[in-house]
């Protein structure tokens, strides 16, 4: 029998571990429920919290007033049921049943056994209870209990709902994160507080427990005494009347003030010391939410230029540098930094930066060949088709950032040297082609590239109508063949893909994009 | 034979090298330096002078040709090459000086000591980065132009029969007659230049003198320039920024 049940329970991990659909669902619960960087986290968090303030809700206003049916009913199963459901599917999520029996199996497969079906059960349990045992875990489990509302003061649970909003606000995490960092100093101000306290308490007792004038009568008000007294609360309930209470009073007022301020300052530097790493957190969320962006490695004089270029057309930067200066520079630039090594590859685990979807460009801009072919190689390496562009020093590396998959070269040295042969020849030609590179001048040279659309309505150049948008047609780059054709002739064919190359006044461009793009004007 | 014009290079890094190598097609190169230890590649191809900048260095017969003579401002350090700009414009007025300057900052500081044109490393660079991932194709078609031998031209040409445009404004003038080129901008006798359809081209009519700069292919812009005028080689003591 245990031999069949074994089989039977291998042969069902092995297939839900094979099956897709399975897989997939697993893979969807989990990103809702333990995601934060899953973009729908945040509806399911919103609409739990949701749930959370409608239960408090009519347990407040259950106290003087009678609840509308309806709304106790969903209160008490609706509700609890949803809540039911999230725990199991949190249970379920965390900890995988069928990676514990596979391993198993396949562990007692190579030392020749029969499975270990109890040692397997053993480890799931375990696993299962390990998750239970988390506090976070056992709040859902008592937001449930309202479930049973018979019970009258099982009612009460439906405080845990409340607690159950530390799981679905992050800022929260991070205060438990910031108070764990100080740990050995908060057990030490509260054994001193402790202390401080039962000291106080039996002093007062003893002194004043016998004085018919007092109204510390037992030990419990003497406790009360000093914690009110100790915080620096003082209710005036209960007040010592002999000498030595009231010297014993003056102990714990002033222990109370360097208590407060002890853990005033304990929860300021905790803050303080961990106030960049939030900072970075947020960041790399914001990163994250980030659709297209560049990705400049190294803050550098030119990285500083080419930023300028970028935020002129309004473009998504983020910079990653190794100096700690030159990130913050960054920062009070405006620029999104984070301090991270280029090089790096647990740099892009952390960014949690998709090649794929979100890099438009890499470019390497560290002043330092070396630099710029271990991040070029680092990025290669996690993607095959991001676009990289880098900087070279010296062009005996040239080949070497070839070889680390770098697209685009540039040797600033070999530009200048261009330039400036130009510039001595033909000064003012060189002057005009500058011009319109130039982020200052008002004329540029832009790309348009042919829609569909475009090339249905305008299917040859004498059509387009440029002239009348003040724009200068230089050539068309021909998507068949990939060749440039300057100047072309009014009945050449345009094509979806192709791009014309203008030169105007950028409104008028726009304007003449625009015009391209209205089917219905041309139609008229 | 005409004389090949000079160029001095003030400086031994690798940008001056390789301004070097660019240039010496056209002029004969000529390397000062600080220090006589100072290697320059290629040290056997170029005459290597030595300069002290806090010193009287002027060996002036190898500045008095300023018709013929070009000086290239290259050393590392900014404030040196400021001070090494001044130097020349304090004592040659008419010396064409070319300097290139790390930053913006430097920039301004090289025209205020008399620079005829500067060239800022960052911001080219930059502008060439930017180029290159936002307009492609501009770029490259634009750096075939200016840069490698492509069969495209620029060509600035001098008006000479300004009355065949019978008062025409360029703006308004049918360039298309032209077969082949491409009309990009006007330069006017004053230095200022205009693109062919700015407002100002639109209220100007064309003078004998005027230069036009335009793009096409080397026979088209001769064909051009029979018709319009003469290409124009400009003089650089012609040229102010």
């Amino acid at each position: 029998m245990q031999h069949f049940f074994s089989r039977l329970l291998i042969s069902l991990a092995y297939r839900l571990r094979s099956s897709q659909s399975y897989q997939k669902r697993r893979r969807f619960f989990y990103n809702l429920l333990e995601n934060d960087n899953y973009k729908y986290k945040k509806y399911f968090d919103f609409f739990m919290i949701f749930l959370i303030f409608v239960s408090v809700f009519v347990l407040i206003r259950e106290v003087h007033h009678h609840v509308n049916d309806a709304l106790m009913f969903v209160n008490n199963y609706v509700i609890s049921f949803i809540f039911l459901v999230e725990y199991l599917l949190r249970l379920w999520v965390n900890g995988s049943v069928t990676k514990i029996i596979i391993e198993q199996d396949e562990h007692d497969a190579m030392l020749g056994r029969e499975f270990q079906l109890k040692k397997a059960l053993s480890k799931i349990v375990k696993m299962k209870l390990s998750y239970m045992a988390q506090p976070k875990a056992i709040v859902d489990l008592l937001a449930i209990m309202p479930f049973f509302h018979e019970l009258r003061l099982l009612r009460l649970f439906v405080l845990f709902r409340v607690f159950k909003l530390f799981r679905y606000t992050k800022s929260f995490t991070g205060l438990v994160s910031v108070l764990a960092s100080k740990k050995f100093e908060f057990f030490t101000l509260f054994l001193f507080t402790s202390i401080v306290i039962f000291v106080s308490s039996v002093l007062i007792y003893v002194i004043e427990g016998n004085n018919p004038n007092s109204n510390i009568q037992n030990f419990f008000s003497a406790i009360y005494w000093s914690v009110v007294t100790l915080s620096t609360v003082g209710f005036g309930d209960i007040t010592p009347v002999s000498e030595e209470g009231r010297f014993v009073t003056i102990f714990i007022i002033i222990s109370g003030v360097g208590v407060l301020s002890f853990f005033t300052s304990l929860i300021v530097s905790a803050f303080n010391e961990r106030l960049d790493e939030f900072k970075e957190a947020k960041t790399i969320e914001n990163i994250a939410k980030l659709k297209r962006f560049y990705l400049i490695c190294g803050y550098s004089s030119i990285a500083k230029e080419v930023i300028k270029e970028y935020k002129f057309r309004n473009k998504a930067i983020v910079v990653i540098d190794s100096d700690f200066g030159r990130v913050e520079e960054a920062k009070k630039e405006g620029v999104t930094a984070l301090h991270l090594k280029p090089g790096s590859m647990e740099s892009y685990e952390r960014l949690h930066v998709d090649f794929k979807k979100q890099v438009h460009v890499v470019l390497c801009l560290q002043q330092d060949d070396v630099e710029n072919v271990y991040t070029a190689l680092t990025i290669r390496s996690l993607d095959k088709h991001v676009r990289i562009l880098s900087l070279l020093m010296n062009d005996i590396n040239r080949k070497k950032l070839q070889f680390a998959g770098v697209n685009d070269i540039i040797y600033p040295q070999e530009l200048i040297g261009m330039i400036t042969k130009e510039l001595v020849g033909q000064p003012v030609a060189f002057e005009a082609i500058h011009a319109l590179r130039s982020e200052n001048s008002s004329v540029k040279i832009d790309e348009i590239i042919i829609t569909e659309a475009m090339a249905q309505n305008y299917p040859y150049v004498g059509d387009l109508g440029n002239k009348r948008f003040r724009i200068v047609l230089l050539g068309v780059y021909k998507k068949r063949g990939e060749r440039f054709w300057f100047n072309p002739i009014d009945s050449t064919l345009l094509e979806a893909g192709d791009i014309l190359l203008v030169i105007g006044y950028m409104p008028f461009i726009k304007e003449f994009e625009k015009h391209l793009m209205s089917r219905d004007e041309h139609a008229k | 034979m005409q004389n090949k014009k000079r160029a001095l290079i003030f400086g031994s890094n690798k940008y001056a090298i390789e301004i070097a190598n660019s240039v010496q097609s056209i002029y004969d190169i000529e390397f000062f330096v600080t220090d006589e230890k100072e290697e320059i590649e290629f040290s056997g191809r170029y005459v290597k002078n030595i300069f002290d900048l806090s010193d009287d260095w002027y060996n002036v017969e190898k500045f008095e040709d300023t018709e013929n003579t070009i000086v290239f401002c290259v050393l590392d350090e900014e404030a040196e090459n400021v001070f090494l700009a001044i130097s020349l414009r304090s004592n040659f007025k008419d010396l064409v000086l070319v300097a290139i300057a790390a930053n913006k900052e430097s920039v301004s500081k090289l025209k205020m000591a008399g620079v005829n044109k500067v060239i800022p490393i960052e911001q080219t660079t930059a502008e060439i980065i930017s180029d290159i991932i936002h307009n492609p194709i501009a770029s490259k078609v634009l750096h075939g132009i200016l840069y490698e031998k492509s069969d495209l031209k620029l060509a600035q040409i001098e008006v000479e029969n300004a009355e065949m445009f019978d008062g025409e404004f360029p703006a308004d003038i049918d360039w298309s007659r032209y077969q082949g080129v491409v009309v990009l901008s006007i330069m006017h006798k004053d230095l200022t230049t205009e693109f062919i359809y700015s407002s100002k081209a639109k209220r100007t009519p064309l003078k004998n003198g005027d230069m036009i700069i335009v793009v096409g292919y080397e026979a088209d812009i001769a064909e051009f320039e029979k018709q319009i005028g003469r290409r124009k080689y400009v003089n650089w003591s012609d040229w102010s920024w």
